[in-house]
This record gives structure tokens, sequence and C-alpha cells, in this order.
């Protein structure tokens, strides 16, 4: 089991309800392969620096989690396949950050 | 020699404003409670790339060069979730 952090784009045009169904997905998907998620953060609605798919916008989302490295070219095939994700990014660390992230320390301020 | 020997008894305000002088340069990030290099802290990003949006050298900012590949890796990941930009337009 590896540590790793996770940050997920998703389309700007889906409702919450939706965004909610599709973060449920997620972890059933991460759960589903043994793994566990320590913690998750909402970034909210952010513009994005550049577009995306012709999108300006989009939801983003911070994961916190556990598992084994095989499963993450799992996870990824099925976001690849996934519509309403734009964009999304597994860094594997040593240690998990305490939360709130800096990004949200900056946002406050 | 005698003027030679002035300049270094010279107090080191008065040298101050001299070009020449070999103030002590150093890594912002190598310090004992430097900040921790992350993708997340744009803001802190932002302060080592150029107005155009470039990767600013490590020869210009003084970070070292172990700081400085973590530093190009975080600014690089951002770039990649639409966090910074990677060309900033000048009108």
């Amino acid at each position: 089991m590896n540590k790793f952090e996770a940050v997920i784009l998703f389309n700007p045009d889906l409702s919450n309800l939706i965004v909610e169904k599709e973060e449920k997905n997620i972890t059933d998907n991460i759960e589903s392969s043994d793994g566990k998620i320590v913690s998750t953060e909402n970034w909210g609605l952010r513009d994005l620096s550049y577009n995306i798919n012709n999108y300006k916008k989009a939801f983003y989302k911070f994961y916190q989690i556990e598992v084994s490295g095989s499963d993450i070219e799992n996870l990824k095939k099925i976001m690849t396949q996934n519509e309403k994700i734009l964009r999304y990014m597994f860094i594997r660390v040593e240690n998990h950050q305490e939360l709130p992230t800096k990004m949200m320390i900056n946002e406050e301020k | 020699m005698k003027k030679s020997k002035n300049l270094r008894s010279k107090p080191r305000e008065d040298r101050k404003n001299s070009p020449f002088e070999d103030r002590k340069r150093f890594c912002a990030f190598s310090q004992k409670n430097s900040p921790i290099i992350d993708y997340k802290d744009t803001k802190l990003l932002s302060r080592y790339i150029s107005e155009k949006g470039k990767i600013t050298p490590s020869r210009i900012t003084n970070v070292s060069s172990k700081k400085q590949k973590e530093l190009a890796r975080a600014i690089k990941r951002a770039r990649f979730l639409s966090l910074m930009s990677y060309t900033q337009k000048i009108f």
C-alpha cells in the first residue's frame, strides 16, 4: 500500500447532485480495490488558467488515498473513459499533509 | 596598500551601497523554517516564474539545484492542473 494524492477536475456543467454521484463512484472504485480514503477536500468551482475542452471553469476535488500502485492504473483507465472528468492527477507521497492544504489557506486570506 | 586597508576597515553599513559588495547569497528553501515546495501553493510558486510565465533560472533566484528541481516539478504539476498558466500573454 502506498500513499497517493489525487486531484480531479469535473465538468462545470454538472449539477451538484451528479457531482456527488460521481464522487461516490470514485470512492466505491477505490474501496473495491482494497484502497482507503484518508481525507478529501473540496476546492469548489474554480477558474481555469487556460481552456480545457473549451471549458473555462471546473469543479476541483482533492483526495488523500492509500492504495497499491497496480490499482492506480485501473483507476486511471476508468477516469479517462469518464466524460464528466476533465482531468485527473495522481501523485505518490511519502507522508500525507495536514489539512487544510495551502490552497485553502491562501484562499481565506 | 594603505587604501585597500582603509576599505576593509570601513563598517559594513558604508559598504552596503557598493555594487561590488559580496553579500552572502542563500537559498530560500534550504533554511531551517523555509516553506515546503508544493504544487498546491500557487502563491509561492508564482514568485519563481517570469512575466511571460517561464520558470526563472536558479542563477537569478539563488535556489539550490536540489530545490530547483523540486520547484520545477511543482510548477509543472500546477500547470497541468490549470492552477497556473503555461504562457502569460502581454498586450
